[in-house]
């Protein structure tokens, strides 16, 4: 005797039998990915051309007409050289804002992060504990203000990452501020004390994808330095129940200094 | 991403896309919008594809297809609640085709997160373990949902034959 288990498979088989997917789906599915990539690479390098071009503008004004902004080998940020360096003090020393289509070549993955190692210093912060057997996965980030890198288990740049930080500088950390005072204000989380320092505990993006969010805190890491140390939902689900992750969350945490 | 990864792509989408289609169909009870849920999961997909590949992709787009249907269901709900007519009365049921679609009715007017249990248990066959995974709850949780639906279900046919109702169709 069938079950009303049995009888609601065959309901959902001819329900859906005429079904078949559009023939140009693929196709939709591939313009309309790279439709969205072209846009976010678009913004991501206005708001560099913007980001530089305010920069850029207030050392012209600080240092005189004699000086000239050169991009600099730290993170990104102009910086100023003196009149010594100047290739041509009668040229065109200042560059003008961008043209709109001239947009300039997107902020790429680049191991410029300082003495990344084995991935224990990066940028201006160290990090003095992870987790047992994570390996820095020789993949790193830097957006200028703001650089990350990755750990996992095989060191591999392509695999999933385990452990992920953030650090934001200059005007990111404004913009961090805003996200974890939202966070705060929903309650979506909560402060925790890290040795002198005070930080902001929770879950991010809690059922993206069917998994239990993002744990992640957020501490201040010395003057104007805000670090941002998120577990993937995956290998949060590894360390065990919610306590074990917070703990191991707050012990990085903990472990996070200021290199300069 | 390279040529050979795109074909890659399309060969997934040709092989699985049909099948996947349908679980969003089943999920969300629309046509254009399984297509659009189906559309939006690859999508998401392909942006991973690098790192998707090389497992079996398919969990990885169900999960996304079930979980954005449950979001959206959710979504909606919230507007409803704000009264905008009086919602016209159901017809009096006459015949088994009545029936069939009453059912199916009653499938699409579960609770997004009870039809997303009734779907992956009963379409996709997975276990109760397996759903959970899908659905980030616990197995209990499944186990519940789906006796809690299948409860509805049996109320909405009245304790007659769902097997009846099919062959009539089909007769």
């Amino acid at each position: 005797m069938s079950t009303l288990e049995d009888d609601l498979r065959r309901l959902m088989a001819n329900e859906t039998e005429k079904l078949r997917v559009a023939p140009d789906l693929v196709d939709r599915v591939l313009r309309s990915s790279r439709q969205k990539k072209t846009n976010r690479v678009r913004l991501t390098a206005l708001a560099t051309a913007v980001a530089v071009a305010g920069a850029v503008v207030p050392v012209y004004l600080v240092l005189g007409p004699n000086s000239v902004a050169v991009q600099g080998f730290g993170l990104g940020e102009p910086v100023a050289a003196s009149e010594t360096s100047r290739p041509d003090a009668t040229g065109q020393a200042v560059p003008g804002p961008p043209a709109i289509d001239d947009f300039p070549p997107t902020p790429s993955p680049t191991p410029d992060l300082g003495d990344l190692g084995d991935g224990r210093a990066f940028g201006r912060v160290e990090v003095g504990y992870l987790p047992d057997g994570l390996q820095w996965s020789h993949w790193s980030l830097d957006s200028g203000d703001s650089y990350t890198t990755s750990w996992n288990y095989d060191g591999d740049k392509n695999g999933f990452y385990c452990v992920q930080i953030f650090v934001y500088e200059g005007q990111t950390v404004r913009e961090v501020d805003e996200r974890v005072r939202a966070y705060r204000e929903e309650k979506e989380g909560r402060d925790v004390t890290i040795g002198d320092r005070t930080g902001y505990l929770l879950r991010q993006r809690v059922g993206e994808d069917g998994m239990k969010g993002t744990p992640s805190i957020f501490l201040s890491v010395g003057e104007g330095r805000t670090a941002e140390v998120m577990f993937s939902p995956t290998f949060a689900k590894r360390l065990g129940g919610e306590r074990a992750v917070d703990r191991e969350l707050k012990k990085i945490a903990a472990g996070l200094t200021a290199t300069g | 991403m390279s040529s050979t990864e795109d074909d890659g792509f399309a060969a997934f989408v040709a092989a699985r896309g049909t099948s996947l289609l349908r679980v969003a169909y089943l999920a969300c009870g629309d046509e254009g919008e399984a297509e659009d849920l189906l559309q939006t999961a690859l999508e998401r997909t392909y942006q991973n594809w690098d790192r998707v590949r090389y497992d079996d992709p398919e969990p990885y787009i169900r999960r996304v297809i079930v979980n954005t249907s449950i979001s959206r269901a959710r979504r909606r709900a919230i507007l409803r609640i704000i009264p905008m007519h009086t919602p016209p009365e159901l017809p009096v049921r006459e015949t088994d085709v009545d029936l069939r679609h009453v059912l199916m009715d009653t499938l699409r007017a579960l609770p997004p997160r009870q039809r997303a249990v009734v779907v992956l248990r009963y379409w996709e066959d997975l276990s109760e373990t397996q759903t959970a995974e899908v659905l980030g709850c616990s197995a209990g949780t499944v186990k519940s949902q789906a006796s809690k639906a299948l409860a509805k279900l049996r109320l909405a046919s009245g304790g007659e034959s769902v097997k009846g109702v099919i062959r009539n169709v089909h007769a």
